[in-house]
């Protein structure tokens, strides 16, 4: 990312001090008991209630994990969740599955349109479900190109993570409303 | 259907029975929508007054049972895109039970009764059940409780809609007379020219006829011409008048109603009844009606003569009647989509104008001249690509509607032709039947739209009416007491308030405020501080407890006497855009302009607005926009001065303004306090000192009552909010940022 700079030019660092400089190596993850998720950064404190969110869920979701405590302030952010042991990342996966409840559209049975209002039928990674968006134009947001999320009239989220490798039909269909 | 007992599937009851789990009778049962693998599907949730039970959707995981008093607790967690609803046990971890968004509300009132039962209290489940798909066909609806717009009650609809025409007798008569003089008169020329063609341009010449029939050709135009400016002009002000007067009724009823129905609903879609749904019935009632009532007076008349004049050639021309409504509505729907496409690139490109050139400063102090140019190409170019295609797609549909009409006349002309060869019709009859096929499949494309013509106003009159049908606030004005006088004795006993059921913010609060009192409101945010002060204004009733002023219970007041002796001063002042007299006046209407000076002049805004150019004249702009904050706090203070209130609430009325300033203010306020009991909130808790005495909430009760000083002593909840607020601005000092008191 430096390379736009001009030579001999050098970005003054930001200065973090707050969140707390904490070791991202000595998280310590542990369910006790069995439901109920602590973490320890080891040699330094303990949490006895942790909630796991992503700093951005759209397009970072492997990378800038954020730690929460009961009060939902921040403990400290993994970079990435690779960086973590694999037993961890488990963890993590497993709460983030919990909290984000996106469902990712893998075929369009149907989509009918009517009144400015789209009755959706779909095939998704969670099953079968059957949406109504309000009003298409404000209702489905382009990530890129390829990528749509979609809000129904609750607010549950549907999105079509590449448009092209959809089947055709389902495409056609997708394509027809949006 | 109640949603909190749905009908059980067999395979749940027998699963149930089977447990020996039915002998009690199910208080809830309903379903989720979502596993706890987080897949779609349907776990039940089956409640008794002793017990829970969770029957699992498959038949290897085993059914949860949990009696109440095993409970320890019930949360709900909301996560992205749905929430979760926590069971806690005492003596193994928690059942949970997820769901979608769109089961957040149902299962939070399912979590509050099992939480009112396992406390041994009795179940109560709001009455209202929000309808989430149409009762009739049961398509999910666009809006929860919205109408269906594939349901709709039309011709009741329509009824309705016509009784704001028929409200105008005789402009509407003289609309459908019009309208038949003009359809008549439209139908007559081929009638004429196949005259002229049969009897005039024969070998046997007829001059004098043919000046007549051409005169005659020349005067039915006239008059048609006449008779259709006068059908439009009326039905234009029969139509808009018609608007006109839903346009007022809804606006009377928005007024009137209570906030409650606003809670429930973004001002966007009420303004967008207002606007846009009105704007639709006016299109509606103006054109579209009287030009859908003519066309099929036009329609009927021409089939009648067509079917007269030669009934088998008028049978072969029905023919291509299908192919040009259904082609003809297929290749409009196209249309209709490139231009809403075409409509919303647009909004884009002017969206991206209009922020770029508002926020030039930031383009150019981030030095982004040339990307924010590659951008407005980028849609400049997406426009013209959708203007293309829509342009196509236009010309298209006309050229193939025109040639499905064209086989009508192909038709014609071969049959016809043969018929004229054996004798057996005329020439003109047969130009005659060319020209009224070409007048009878001209309004055929538009055929197919009709219906959703028709549709879109229905579906706009029903949004207007479901408004106009809402109960206002003041439906208990009859009965209600007067209160012509009030002392501002304010008491509150045992309220309990939530704006969700399930939800209370207020728990119980109980408070005596005397006449002239001058209560300071302290606690953290969400403790319960606006609500209680909305409470006073009486914008809601509490759910449980009372409110008595002056001994009188406050449900019971004629709520315009209660609310012209209440008066506020909010934290953001919302000024109408019109002159400061207007605005300061805008309580009390009758005031005289000295009593308007005298008022602005105790709230310490005489000075600065007889320096403004116009003085008291000056328009202050949308929202107030053209004065400094501390300005509309002063003018806000003097309206109410003048409005002279007995009970006073002033909502964070000194914050964010500079030291002379709020000094001011504070002057203004002491005037405008005297003599009225007074609610005031502040977060900065300095500025409440001159309070009589301080109320301090906390999680919705009342949780320390006394002086300041008697509070510092006291050294409770409020010596420690103070004590906080000090070290947070200290810290503020050192590090050189803002210093707040």
């Amino acid at each position: 990312m430096d390379s736009s700079y001009k030579d001999g030019w050098k970005p003054t660092p930001i200065d973090v001090t707050h969140p707390q400089d904490v070791d991202t190596a000595r998280i310590r993850l542990f369910r006790e008991p069995a439901w109920h998720l602590r973490m320890t950064i080891e040699g330094d404190r303990s949490y006895l209630t942790v909630k796991i969110v992503r700093a951005a869920p759209l397009s970072e979701p492997d990378r800038y994990i954020c730690f929460l405590d009961a009060n939902d302030e921040l403990i400290c952010m993994v970079d990435d969740v690779h960086e973590q042991p694999q037993a961890y990342q488990d963890i993590i996966r497993e709460e983030l599955a919990r909290r984000y409840l996106t469902s990712r559209i893998e075929r369009v049975h149907s989509i009918r349109s009517e009144y400015g209002v789209s009755y959706w039928d779909v095939a998704t990674d969670r099953g079968r479900r059957e949406f109504v968006v309000k009003n298409v134009g404000e209702d489905a947001r382009w990530l890129d190109e390829k990528r749509v999320l979609i809000l129904d009239v609750d607010g549950n989220r549907f999105e079509v993570a590449d448009l092209g490798a959809l089947d055709k039909r389902s495409r056609g269909l997708v394509e027809m409303v949006l | 259907m109640n949603a909190y007992k749905e009908t059980l599937p067999e395979s749940v009851s027998e699963t149930l029975g089977s447990a020996g789990l039915d002998d009690e009778p199910a208080l809830m049962h309903l379903a989720t929508d979502l596993l706890p693998n987080r897949q779609f599907g349907r776990q039940w949730v089956v409640v008794t007054e002793k017990r829970l039970v969770v029957v699992p959707h498959d038949a290897e995981s085993d059914i949860v049972v949990v009696r109440m008093d095993e409970l320890a607790g019930v949360r709900t967690e909301e996560v992205v895109g749905g929430g979760c609803m926590a069971l806690d046990r005492r003596r193994a971890g928690p059942i949970l039970v997820p769901y979608t968004q769109s089961l957040i509300p149902r299962f939070a009132e399912v979590a509050e009764g099992i939480r009112r039962l396992s406390k041994g209290k009795a179940l109560s489940l709001p009455e209202e059940v929000e309808r989430e798909r149409c009762e009739a066909c049961r398509r999910l609806l666009p809006e929860k409780n919205g109408i269906c717009a594939a349901c709709i009650r039309k011709w009741q609809t329509l009824r309705r809609l016509l009784r704001y025409l028929t409200a105008q007798p005789w402009r509407l008569a003289s609309v459908v007379i019009l309208t038949l003089v003009s359809t008549a008169l439209e139908l007559l020329p081929p009638r004429i020219t196949q005259h002229i063609i049969d009897d005039v341009l024969t070998p046997r010449s007829n001059f004098d006829l043919l000046v007549w029939l051409v005169i005659g050709l020349l005067g039915v135009r006239i008059l048609f011409c006449v008779a259709s400016v006068i059908t439009e002009w009326l039905s234009q002000r029969l139509g808009h008048r018609g608007v006109q007067d839903i346009r007022s009724d809804l606006y009377r009823k928005l007024q009137f109603l209570p906030l409650r129905f606003y809670d429930r609903r973004t001002t966007g879609s009420l303004i967008s009844r207002m606007s846009n749904d009105s704007d639709r019935l006016e299109g509606f009632l103006a054109s579209d009606l009287p030009l859908v009532v003519s066309k099929m007076l036009l329609f009927v008349g021409i089939l009648g003569l067509l079917l007269a004049t030669n009934w088998k050639l008028a049978l072969l021309v029905l023919l291509p009647i299908p192919p040009i409504v259904l082609g003809g509505s297929r290749i409009w729907k196209r249309v209709m989509r490139h231009w809403i496409r075409w409509g919303g690139r647009w909004s884009r490109l002017s969206s991206h104008l209009s922020e770029s050139i508002g926020g030039i400063r930031v383009v150019k102090a981030f030095a982004q001249e040339s990307r924010e140019s590659e951008r407005f190409d980028k849609r400049n170019e997406d426009l013209r690509a959708v203007t293309v295609a829509g342009e196509r797609n236009w010309f298209v549909f006309f050229t193939v509607t025109n040639f499905l009409m064209s086989w009508g006349v192909f038709l014609v002309w071969y049959f016809g032709g043969r018929q004229i060869l054996g004798g057996e019709m005329t020439l003109g009859a047969l130009v005659a039947f060319i020209s009224y096929l070409w007048m009878l499949y001209q309004p055929l494309r538009w055929f197919g739209e009709l219906y959703n013509i028709l549709l879109r106003a229905f579906a706009g009159a029903e949004r207007i009416f479901e408004v106009l049908d809402s109960r206002q606030e003041t439906d208990n004005s009859e009965d209600a007491v007067r209160m012509p006088q009030m002392d501002g004795r304010v008491e509150f006993r045992n309220v309990f308030f939530g704006y969700d059921r399930g939800k209370p913010v207020l728990k119980g609060i109980n408070l005596v405020v005397k006449p002239g009192e001058m209560i300071g409101l302290v606690g953290k945010s969400g403790a319960g501080k606006s609500t209680l002060i909305n409470l006073i204004c009486r914008f809601y009733d509490p759910d449980s407890g009372r409110i008595v002023v002056d001994g009188l219970e406050m449900r019971e007041v004629c709520l315009e006497d209660l609310r012209s002796r209440i008066g506020m001063v909010q934290q953001e002042p919302f000024l109408f855009d019109g002159t400061i007299a207007e605005n300061i006046a805008y309580g009390k209407p009758t005031a005289t302009f000295g009593e308007v000076i005298r008022a602005a002049t105790a709230a310490e805004a005489h000075e600065f607005i007889v320096q403004k150019p116009d003085g008291y004249d000056m328009k202050v702009g949308e929202k107030g926009g053209r004065l400094s904050g501390g300005e509309k706090q002063r003018i806000s203070i003097a309206r109410a001065i003048l409005h002279d209130p007995r009970i006073l609430i002033l909502d964070e009325a000194t914050s964010s303004l500079d030291t002379r300033t709020e000094w001011k203010i504070q002057k203004a306020i002491s005037r405008l306090v005297k003599g009225r009991t007074t609610f005031a909130i502040a977060h900065r808790l300095s500025t409440l000192r001159s309070a009589d005495r301080l109320v301090v909430l906390d999680d919705g009760k009342v949780a320390e009552v006394g002086t300041h000083r008697e509070l510092m002593s006291r050294q409770g909840i409020f010596h420690r909010l103070v004590k906080s607020q000090q070290e947070t601005s200290a810290v503020m000092a050192v590090g050189g940022g803002k210093v707040e008191t």
